[in-house]
Formats: C-alpha cells, structure tokens, sequence
C-alpha cells in the first residue's frame, strides 16, 4: 500500500524532525542561565548550598542526556513532566494551545473572507484601477511589521474608540483585533496568490470551452475556474497555517493572549526547561503535521504525486 | 502526540470547554457584584508563600494571607494574627500571644498549632525547594505552648524577623487544608486567613480574588479582585487608557505624562524600595583608583537625569537606600556634580583624555537604557568614552555580574522590601555575597555582622549607617536615584492607598 508507507514515512519524519529540534533546544537554553538562580532570586543571604539544593530538586545535577530522556519519555506518554516553577505543564499547555489555535483559525478566516474575493475581483479586472488598488494596498500591507499594526488597532479601536477590550481572552469580542491583525497581514499574501491562480485557470482551455457553451459568467467563474484555482490555494493556506503558529509569537505579546507564544516567552524568560521544550516540540509536531496533512491531501486529489 | 494528530474532535473539545470557562469569567453574568480589575506586569507563577520571592505575589498574596505581624503602607509594625509579642529568655526566645476568633477562608480555626505547622513546612522539607527559607534560618524551632501562645525559639538574633514576619515566606498556612490537597493544589489555590480567597488562578492570564465572608477584621467592599497579568508594557497602558482595567502597576516612565493628561486617571505616587545605582570594578583596570571612581561620581548630574529622563518621579540618594527604609542616614549628600573636579581627579589620577570604559545592564531595563547613553554623554564632556552593553536579564545576573566579568562600572538596582538596610547592604558589601563580585573589605563585614546580632536599634542605626558613611567614603558604588513606586488608578476607584513596597491591598478599594 503506497499510501500507507508515504504515510509512515512521515511520521518518522515528524518524530525525527521532533527530535531533533527537542535536542537542540534542550542544548541551547542550558548554555543560556541557571533555572536555580531564577528560584533564588535576588534574595541576600542565599548561598553556593541553597542553589546546589535547588539544582538537586530541580534534576539540574543529572548528565544532559539522562535530562533529554526524561523529557522525550514525558512526551511520548503524554504528561510532559512539571515545570519548574508553575506546576504541570500538560496543563499549562491545555491552557494556552486552544487559545492559539483558536486565534490561528480565526485569522485564516479574517484572511480567507476577506483575500478570496478581492483577489477573485482583482483577476477579473486585470490592469484595471480596482486591480492596481489592490495590488498596491497589498504590497503595502507586506511591508507592515505586524506588531506595529497590532499596536495601531488597539489605538484606534480600543483607547480612541474604546468599542473592544485591548488585550487579553476575557470576552470574545477580544478575538477580533488579534485576529484582524494577523489576519491583515496574512490578506496582503493572499490576494496575490488567489489573483494569480485565477488568472492562470481563466485562461486555461477548459474555461474557455465552458464560456463558448454559453454558460452563465457566474457559473464559469465560481464552478469551474474557482474550483480548480482552489486546489493549490488550499494548499498555500494549509502551510501558511503552520508558519503562522510560529509567528503569532509576537502577536500574542502585544495582546496578552494567553497561548502558545506567550507561553514559551514565559519559558524562555524563566529558564524553564521543561515547559520550554514541550511548547516548542509542540509547535514543531503541530507545523509537520499540517505540512503531512497538506502532502496527504494533495495525494489524494491528484494520486500522480503520491508515486512521484 | 495523540492529542495533536487528532484535532479535529479533541482540539474542538477544548475549545468549547476554554470558551465556556471564558464566557463564566465574562462581568456580564454578575449584576449586583462589584469587581475590582487591576492589571500587573508579572505572574508570580506560584501562589504558595515560601515558594516565592516576587513583588508580583505580594500585590496578590497580602490579600489572602496574614502574618503574625502586620505592616501596612506607613510601614510601620503592628499587630497581626498574634495581638502582642515579648523577648524573653535574653531574647533567645520570642512569645507570640495569638488573636482570637480567626479562621481561615475554608472555616479552619487558625490557633497555636497553625504557626507551628507553617514553620515546620517553610523549615523543613517542603521550605528546602522554595526561595523563602533562607530568610528564616535564625529560627530554631517553633513550640506550641498553648492553643493561643507559641514561642520561637532562636538561633541568633535577628533584628529584621519581625518585618520579616509581616510578609512573604512567613505567611500563616492552614494545615489541614495542605494535607487534604497536596503541595500543588495549594500552589494554585492557596488559602489564607486574609479578606480575599483565591478562586481562580490561569497561569500567565490572571488571579480572580472572591471576598471572604468569615474574615475576622470586617468586610472588603468590592466582591471580587481581578487581577490580570499582562507584561507589555504598551498593553497595560492601552488597557488603562481604554478603560479595561481599574488599576495599573508597573506604570512605565514614558507613559507618566499620558496618564497625567488623562481626565480619568490619576497618577499615584510613593518613595518606592527600589533603588539604582552603578557599581564599580573596585578590583582592576582604571575604577580601583577610588579618584577614578569619585571622579565618575562628580561627573554625572544625577539631578538632571531625574528630572529630564525620569520625570521626576524618583529622589535622588546618597547610599543604596530610600529614606524610607532603617539605617538611612539623612545627612548623607549626594556627590555634588562638579565636571572641573571631576577633571582634575582624573588628571591626578593619570588617566588620559580619551580613555575607554564600558559600562554593562541587563536589556530588560527601558529606564535605564536611557539612562546610560546620558551618563556617557556627562562622562564624555570630562574625557571619558564610555560604551555601554546591554545583557540578557538572566544572562547578567547568572553570569556576567557574580562571576566579575563586568566593565568597571556596571548597573544595579535592588528592591528590598523590608525597607531595612541589612537587607541591601549584606547583598551590595558583603564579601562573598554572590553578586558582589568585588568587594572584599573586612571593615563592611565588621559593620554588617555587628548589626545583625543584635535587637538594639540604635546599634543598628549606627553600624547601618557606618556602611554607607564607609562605602560613600570610598566611593565603592555610584548611587543613582530611589525610584517612586508609580500606581495609575482610574477616577471611578474609591479608597485606593499606595503601598511604598508593591503589598497592595485591596480590601478598602471601591469602584463605582
């Protein structure tokens, strides 16, 4: 069954690529600080004896590679062990992954509902003055810097207009300017990719024979043209989808969203190893698995790339 | 990896689930109830007492637990949980006569074997992985002579125990209840015997403080205390501005005039613990010339950067302490700025026109950042080129600062909330402290420890007072400013008194 082993393949691959990252992030974060010093704290009076007890609660005194196996058995049974300063990190990560998800998905809706018929209305009026504007409002919004355009929404709706709450996932109305924000930008990609996919399909053989049979335009464009075009949009937007849990990072920083990014942040900042490699082996497995799911999907539309 | 592979059910589970745990937490569903939302710039990450060091926690933890001894925003000691308190036995044992009629948020009496069990634990096993025990090692054992008396028996004096008493590690747990729940149920919701219970605490996201009906000293006059963690500073203030939260901490210098422009804030300030200051190489290269140092010293307007650059929400000083905190000594001036002077020690001193220094911080601190380019802008005008290095936080604080790999002058500031300068000044001069990487001076240890073994004030006062006089002397650190501890509170809030050391309290707080 070649499915089956395309299938397995990858998930090899995905635990290689998961280990590997695990691995170096692990190695990385030690040379970076003492976790038993951040327990200290400033206090006076603590002495060489106190972080050596620290050390030992911690397992800081066990060789690095009896560390990383620790770890690498926590996630393989799923419990990834205590954090070192705040508890059980399966629940830190129950916490924060669906909030990240969430905001993931909205996004790529905000973008989807707004990229699809611009870019559909853009290739329609190719060298027109609506396609122009959408061009260059496009390239424009490339350019933004994503926190800065978060920063300026919250300005503008929530301290000029205060109509939604600046930060946090107190209500839903909280979703919006986060999700509006990364929505923006992912938009500014979007409609170029949509545009050129339907110029490419329009002009392919097929749309022409259905508009010399007289069908209705409405008919070719969304029937026809639209879904064929769809196919490698869906796939642009699926490994989209995984850069962009990596690059909600920033974004959740500027509003206080309590996910994934802000978590590792967290981590990072505190030196705690454990809830940091879980967060990060989480985001890797979650990016090799929409890349997989991508692959997969692709191959079974089009059976000719599974062989290949 | 189960649980990733099959989003489709699982992760929709979780997200209905976060979804109705967040429409719960929305105010809409409580009409009659008044809350209280404060925004904070850090999680203490950890609820229980004597796991944690953090500011953080005490803007959260005074309101859910109570000491022996109380210490409210005058700073001033009082009566907590024990009424009164005598030193018998030459002071090698303390008597604590306890109040009656208290119980802990779950109904649990608090009485003698309370204190007992709250020692024992910051002592024993449990206090070995925690932060807090190391302030606490002059006491030897804690004995229960009645339900309502205990005796501390002590190691050697402390002076600073019973300030100590009124915060942090020694905060009163209730036995029962850990032994029922285990150590982390308790790291996440905690009981105290204070006005506010913990019902809910999301890591990274916030605490959610529910009014306790069964405390003893009356009621507070809010319902509930939202407190929500957001560390951009940028957010917080856009929250202020926009009305979503009640009070903010952690107010930024830069957003100081925002906030006084506004018409529904109020700025809030009060001498803070938090002290700045830049320390030198006593050791090597051209700052263990003590007329290098004092040359640096007179060389910089400290006055002008506070007015200029902090807005004038700090005061200048003359030693690592506010005037504020015990051993200050008020007829300590600040070094004068004098550039001449400045140039003529340097003169004598043989160091050339020109010459390179470097000055190190950690690049977490904005104030600072700011701060540096001017003292090398002041440096400059006496012929030194100073270049500063900003490090990673931890990275300067593990590494670059207690191992001596700083340049000759390098930053520090330190918030010791006892306002006690034992606290600052055993840290800053002791030899062998782990982030005094270079001052060995038999003189200081002399001082420092003579303060230490003794109750009497006035001994204190003047050996205090000797370290600084001594360090000033010698020119061993340049003080910087004493920063205000800046709260913004919104019009709408009633009742709001600001806590010089961050330990706010919100039982007398109102909103409308």
């Amino acid at each position: 069954m070649p499915v089956l082993r395309f299938i397995l393949q990858r998930v090899v691959q995905a635990i290689l690529v998961t280990l590997v990252v695990t691995l170096f992030v692990a190695f990385a974060i030690r040379l970076t600080g003492d976790p038993a010093v951040m327990l200290a704290g400033d206090s006076s009076g603590v002495t060489e004896q106190d972080l050596a007890r620290f050390r030992e609660a911690l397992g800081l005194n066990d060789p690095f590679l009896v560390q990383y196996w620790g770890f690498v058995k926590s996630l393989v049974t799923l419990d990834f062990g205590q954090s070192f300063f705040r508890g059980s990190v399966r629940d830190l990560i129950g916490g924060a992954l669906p909030a990240t998800l969430l905001l993931a998905a909205a996004s790529m809706a905000v973008s989807v509902c707004i990229s699809i018929p611009l870019g559909i209305h853009s290739a329609l009026h190719k060298g027109g003055i609506s396609d122009q504007l959408i061009r260059v409002l496009s390239l424009v919004g490339l350019s933004f810097p994503n926190f800065w355009l978060g920063i300026m929404l919250v300005l503008l709706f929530a301290i000029a207009f205060p109509i939604l709450p600046a930060s946090g996932f107190q209500s839903w109305s909280a979703l919006i300017l986060p999700a509006t924000t990364i929505g923006i930008i992912l938009t500014a990609t979007n409609v170029r990719l949509v545009r050129t996919q339907m110029l490419e399909t329009l002009s392919a053989q097929y749309v022409m024979v259905a508009r010399a049979k007289g069908l209705s335009e409405w008919t070719v464009i969304y029937k026809h043209a639209l879904r064929n075009a769809a196919i490698s949009i869906v796939t642009f937007l699926g490994l989209q989808f995984g850069n962009l849990i990596g690059g909600l990072v920033i974004i959740e920083l500027v509003f206080n969203w309590p996910g994934m990014g802000t978590l590792s942040i967290d981590a990072i900042s505190q030196r705690d190893y454990p809830l940091l490699q879980a967060t990060v082996s989480i985001l890797a497995i979650m990016i090799v698995a929409v890349n997989l799911a991508v692959d997969l999907i692709y191959g079974l539309i089009d059976p000719r790339i599974r062989v290949a | 990896m189960k649980s990733i592979s099959a989003p489709p059910t699982r992760n929709a589970l979780r997200l209905a689930l976060l979804a109705s745990v967040l429409g719960a937490a929305v105010p809409g569903a409580s009409l009659a109830e008044t809350v209280l939302t404060v925004a904070q710039r850090s999680d203490p990450q950890n609820l229980d007492p004597i796991d944690t060091f953090k500011i953080s926690w005490g803007a959260i933890g005074s309101n859910v637990f109570e000491g022996l001894v109380f210490r409210g925003e005058d700073l001033e000691l009082q009566p907590g949980l024990a009424t009164s308190w005598e030193f018998l036995d030459e002071d090698r044992r303390i008597r604590f006569h306890l109040r009656e009629g208290v119980e802990f948020q779950d109904g649990e009496p608090f009485d003698a074997a309370a204190v007992k069990y709250t020692f024992d634990r910051l002592l024993g096993e449990q206090g070995e992985k925690g932060p807090q025990r190391s302030n606490y090692t002059s006491i030897k054992e804690v004995v229960v002579v009645d339900d309502r008396t205990v005796d501390f028996l002590m190691n050697r004096p402390d002076p600073v125990l019973l300030t100590k008493l009124a915060g942090y590690g020694a905060m009163i747990v209730p036995p029962d209840y850990i032994e029922k729940v285990g150590e982390e149920a308790f790291d996440m919701k905690p009981i105290g015997t204070g006005p506010f219970r913990v019902e809910e605490y999301t890591p990274g996201v916030g605490v959610k403080l529910v009014k306790s009906d069964s405390y003893w000293n009356g009621a507070a006059k809010v319902d509930a205390v939202n407190i929500r963690f957001i560390p951009e500073d940028a957010t917080r203030m856009a929250e202020l501005q926009s009305g979503g939260v009640d009070i903010a901490l952690d107010i930024p210098k830069p957003s100081v005039d925002t906030i006084r422009k506004s018409r529904n804030l109020e700025l809030v300030s009060v001498d803070g613990p938090t002290v700045s200051l830049t320390r030198f190489n006593t050791q090597s290269g051209i700052t263990a010339d003590p007329r290098v140092r004092r040359a640096i010293a007179h060389a910089i307007d400290t006055n002008a950067i506070i007015q200029s650059l902090l807005g004038g929400m700090a005061s200048p000083i003359a030693s690592a302490q506010g005037a504020k905190s015990f051993g200050n000594d008020p007829d300590l001036a600040p070094y004068a700025y004098d550039p001449e002077l400045a140039k003529t020690l340097l003169a004598e001193a043989g160091v050339a026109p020109g010459t390179e220094i470097s000055l190190d911080y950690p690049s977490n601190d904005n104030t600072f950042r700011e701060v540096s380019q001017v003292m090398a802008a002041y440096l400059g005008m006496v012929g030194l080129n100073l270049s500063v290095h900003p490090y990673e936080y931890n990275v300067y604080y593990n590494d670059i600062l207690p191992n001596g790999k700083t340049g000759a002058l390098y930053y520090y500031a330190w918030g010791g909330w006892t306002f006690d300068f034992d606290n600052t000044a055993y840290l800053l001069y002791h030899s062998g402290e782990r982030q005094n990487a270079y001052i060995s001076d038999p003189t200081l240890d002399a001082l420092l420890e003579q303060q230490r073994d003794t109750y009497d004030q006035q001994v204190r006062l003047t050996a205090l007072q000797g370290v600084a006089d001594y360090v000033y002397e010698h020119t061993l650190d340049l003080p910087l400013y004493n920063e205000a501890t800046l709260y913004a509170v919104n019009k709408r809030v009633g009742g709001f008194v600001p806590a010089p050391d961050n330990r706010l309290r919100y039982m007398n707080v109102t909103v409308q």
